[in-house]
């Protein structure tokens, strides 16, 4: 997707071919905003917003946030989306916590977290690939089954007890950035590679664009929906452990807000391109704009019951939006 | 009753009558100067070509469509339908075979559907209704179970629903597209026998259908189109179906087609007993350097050949053999475009190309293998193959990152070609090559396809014009219900000749 992987801030391909400046705009209305809001927020309140402290604060808050809405930005690269990342994400950190309080060791541990969540990927992409499941029915379903072994798993309680060496994944500040920044940053970029420059990245967008078109030029669009699914039960995991690491602790429920936030980030995202497909880059500014709105708005002392209703109406502008600009076109 | 040479009753004015009906969609004109006069008492057939215009005159008559000019009379009286409803009110409807019932609703149900429900206050009144729905079914002389869902019926027993329906809401001018499309032969018995007492009670009966033999079995009259125009109205017992064949046809050949002599006698493709949805046995042989046309009726089952060919459709059983090499049962899309088969799909803009991507990236789907190395795409590589075929098929556009859903419909078409003659493949099946395309763009792709052909390249076209199918092919094969019913070599065909194999009527 040369044409369309590229940012809308650079976006050569678009300017030889005359787009009007309006385009531009609203293309880059989605970075915009993630501009206006950090100025805005900057002007209320410069010292607590602006520091050295609160943004690196922001930055680890939107770690998580950014890993698990790459695996969503996957599977909606494809067309679909998954309702199960968020609860794949604590089942996974669950699994890892639990097997650790038991004794079992720190890499055992985490492996078996991310090879339970990758198991939730791969039954996903069962469901809708080949027994032609609706993504809606089936990782609705995966959802609640997958909440439901979080509860098994933790017995219904908050997991204390992991040796602190584990910890370090997640609390731990090398050249004092936190280190779930560098595992996001991996995160991102891994997935941006694989979407840009491999074969497998074609085949997922071109099944995203028409999986009609896709399977009569020789894809094996089943294939290609399976694996998404189960990248993004993988990435999901990754995103649930370092979230475990990063509070000390584990619940039944600790990853699964950020299953919604993800799908807003993906959305924001879609926006930024032409084409209004999803990808990486402009996934990462929606994780800018809800980690910058939830820090400010917090810091102004906006409740968070508040934040939520504001999350809601974002995603509806931006789809809003984005269905305007096509209907432009 | 009625007599052979005076069918209907004839005293009256006709019970729908339209004239000097003229339509453009898009400043094309799709029908101009189109008639139709229908009586009381009469099952009136409606014949043509595919795109004839009998579909568009339909819609006009029963208020789908608005007519740029010309007149609809009923009864005589002149009347102007802005609406489906406006023309049911006024006893015209129009009995489509898919949309014709509710599934997942009672017979009952359906057959008052858009009616009043009898009701009491709000509350559903099931014994009136399923008293009314029966009085209507009895006039039939059907016994359909009234509480059943509409979907667990037959097709026929679903047909006799709609037809219910129709004269629950006092329909006099019925009009049945295609009603035996899906029906078995007892079952076509039946509706015909409750089409005739519906006749005889004075019901006009307007009845479109490919299948001539039952045109002649069934009706009384029949009117002609052809381009648009309605050629002749006649009563049935005048004419003969070799007569009306050739009315049907008889359009000049409007374009200059490539000369051929490329086909040698080098077996490139055998299918041996192929058979899988819609297809069944069919059998055989493409050279290479040939042109190999496929002719049939929309629904024939020529798709669905191409598609099963393509491994893009699940074969049942039979063999599929390429320059000697018999290719896998599963056989699967991928499979056969590394077997060297292509396709190049009917629906271009849903199964040909993804418009908002562009030109580069719509080739690159189908040549993964070819600009990768390792899993790891070379945009290098896929510039180039873009490139190459903008110049190649002379593609007009900015370049080749415009967006596919930018360019012209046979821009767009020549895309779709691109992405699959990068793949140099030994079979190249077409279907329905220049749907949709201007005419210039047309007779562009013939010279291709025979640019093709001459450097050894075996091409199958499907196409349901006749006279593209002549003028583009060597040899020519017609299937009929999935079977082939028919071949010639393309310098001997003439349009009746394979209209009549068309319809089945084998050599």
């Amino acid at each position: 997707m040369a044409s369309t992987e590229a940012p809308a801030a650079v976006a050569p391909a678009a300017a030889t071919e005359r787009t009007p400046f309006s385009q531009h705009l609203w293309q880059a209305g989605t970075v915009l905003a993630l501009i206006a809001l950090i100025i805005l927020f900057g002007a209320l309140r410069p010292e607590a917003f602006l520091s050295f402290g609160n943004v690196r604060n922001i930055l680890a808050q939107i770690a998580i946030l950014a890993i698990i809405a790459a695996a969503q930005t996957v599977v909606m690269v494809v067309g679909d989306f998954d309702l199960s990342v968020g609860v794949t994400a604590t089942l996974a950190g669950a699994t890892a916590a639990a097997l650790m309080g038991d004794g079992t060791s720190i890499p055992l541990a985490i492996l078996a977290g991310l090879v339970v969540g990758t198991l939730v990927g791969v039954v996903n992409g069962v469901l809708v690939a080949y027994m032609n499941l609706s993504a809606f029915v089936a990782t609705l379903a995966t959802l609640t089954s997958v909440g439901g072994l979080a509860f098994i798993v933790t017995g219904g309680t908050t997991l204390y007890g992991m040796p602190e060496s584990f910890f370090s994944i997640g609390q731990s500040r090398p050249f004092g950035i936190p280190l779930p920044i560098f595992f996001a940053v991996i995160v991102a970029v891994a997935v941006w590679v694989v979407l840009r420059f491999t074969t497998l990245g074609r085949r997922w967008y071109a099944v995203g664009g028409s999986a009609e078109v896709a399977r009569l030029s020789g894809v094996n669009v089943r294939l290609a929906r399976f694996l998404a699914f189960t990248v993004a039960g993988f990435l999901s995991a990754i995103g649930g452990i370092i979230l475990v690491s990063r509070l000390g602790s584990a619940s039944a429920t600790s990853a699964n807000n950020y299953m919604l936030l993800a799908v807003a980030a993906v959305f924001l995202g879609m926006t930024i391109l032409r084409s209004g497909a999803a990808n990486v880059g402009g996934t990462l500014v929606g994780v800018g704009i809800i980690g910058v709105m939830s820090n400010g708005l917090n810091i102004v002392g906006v409740s968070t019951y508040f934040q939520q209703v504001l999350t809601g109406i974002i995603i509806i502008a931006a789809v809003t939006l984005s269905a305007l600009k096509s209907r432009d076109r | 009753m009625t007599t052979a040479l005076q069918p209907g009753v004839v005293g009256a004015p006709p019970a729908l009558e339209a004239a000097g009906i003229v339509k453009h969609f898009d400043g094309v004109l799709a029908l101009g100067g189109a008639g139709l006069s229908v009586r009381r008492g009469e099952i009136h057939a409606l014949l043509g070509e595919n795109g004839a215009g009998k579909s568009t005159l339909i819609k006009v008559v029963t208020g789908l469509v608005a007519p740029d000019s010309g007149e609809i009379r009923r009864d005589g009286e002149e009347v102007r339908f802005s609406t489906v409803r406006a023309a049911h009110g006024a006893g015209v409807v129009a009995l489509y075979q898919e949309l014709s019932i509710v599934p997942t609703v009672s017979v009952a149900e359906n057959v008052l559907l858009g009616e009043e429900t009898p009701s009491r206050g709000g509350v559903v009144s099931w014994r009136a209704l399923n008293q009314r729905a029966g009085e209507q079914l009895a006039r039939l002389n059907q016994r359909i179970p009234l509480r059943k869902l509409a979907g667990e019926l037959s097709p026929v027993q679903q047909t006799m629903v709609a037809v219910a329906r129709a004269l629950a809401t006092d329909a006099r001018v019925l009009i049945l597209d295609e009603p035996t499309a899906s029906l078995t032969d007892t079952e076509i018995t039946d509706l015909f026998a409750v089409l005739r007492r519906l006749r005889d009670e004075g019901v006009a009966i307007v009845y479109v259908s490919h299948r001539l033999e039952e045109v002649f079995e069934l009706c009384d009259r029949l009117t002609i189109m052809r381009n648009g125009e309605t050629i002749v109205t006649k009563p049935i017992a005048e004419t003969t179906i070799d007569e009306v064949i050739s009315t049907m046809v008889g359009r000049p050949h409007g374009l200059l087609y490539p000369a051929r002599d490329t086909a040698t006698s080098e077996v490139v493709l055998e299918v041996s007993g192929l058979t899988g949805s819609r297809v069944a046995d069919v059998s055989f042989r493409a050279h290479a350097g040939e042109v190999l046309g496929i002719g049939g009726l929309a629904g024939s089952g020529r798709s669905e050949l191409l598609r099963l060919l393509a491994g893009a459709q699940k074969r049942v059983s039979g063999a599929i053999t390429v320059a000697g090499h018999e290719l896998p049962h599963s056989l699967g899309v991928g499979r056969a475009l590394d077997a060297g088969i292509a396709l190049v799909p009917e629906e271009r803009r849903s199964q040909g190309v993804i418009l908002g991507d562009s030109i580069q990236d719509n080739i690159a789907v189908a040549n993964l293998p070819a600009v990768s190395r390792a899993g790891w795409v070379s945009n290098r590589a896929i510039a180039k193959i873009a490139r190459s075929a903008l110049a190649d098929l002379q593609i007009k556009a900015r370049g080749p990152r415009q967006a596919v859903g930018h360019l012209s419909g046979g821009n767009q078409q020549k895309v779709v070609l691109a992405k699959m003659l990068s793949r140099r493949p030994r079979v190249l099946l077409m279907d329905e090559p220049t749907r949709g395309i201007d005419v210039g763009t047309k007779a562009e792709i013939y010279r291709l396809i025979r640019r093709l052909a001459a450097n050894g390249t075996t091409v199958i076209a499907v196409s349901s014009e006749l006279p593209e199918l002549i003028g583009l092919s060597d040899r020519i094969v017609v299937v009929h219900e999935g079977r082939v019913s028919g071949e010639v070599p393309a310098a001997d065909a003439d349009e009746e000749t394979l209209l009549s194999y068309c319809y089945g009527r084998t050599a």
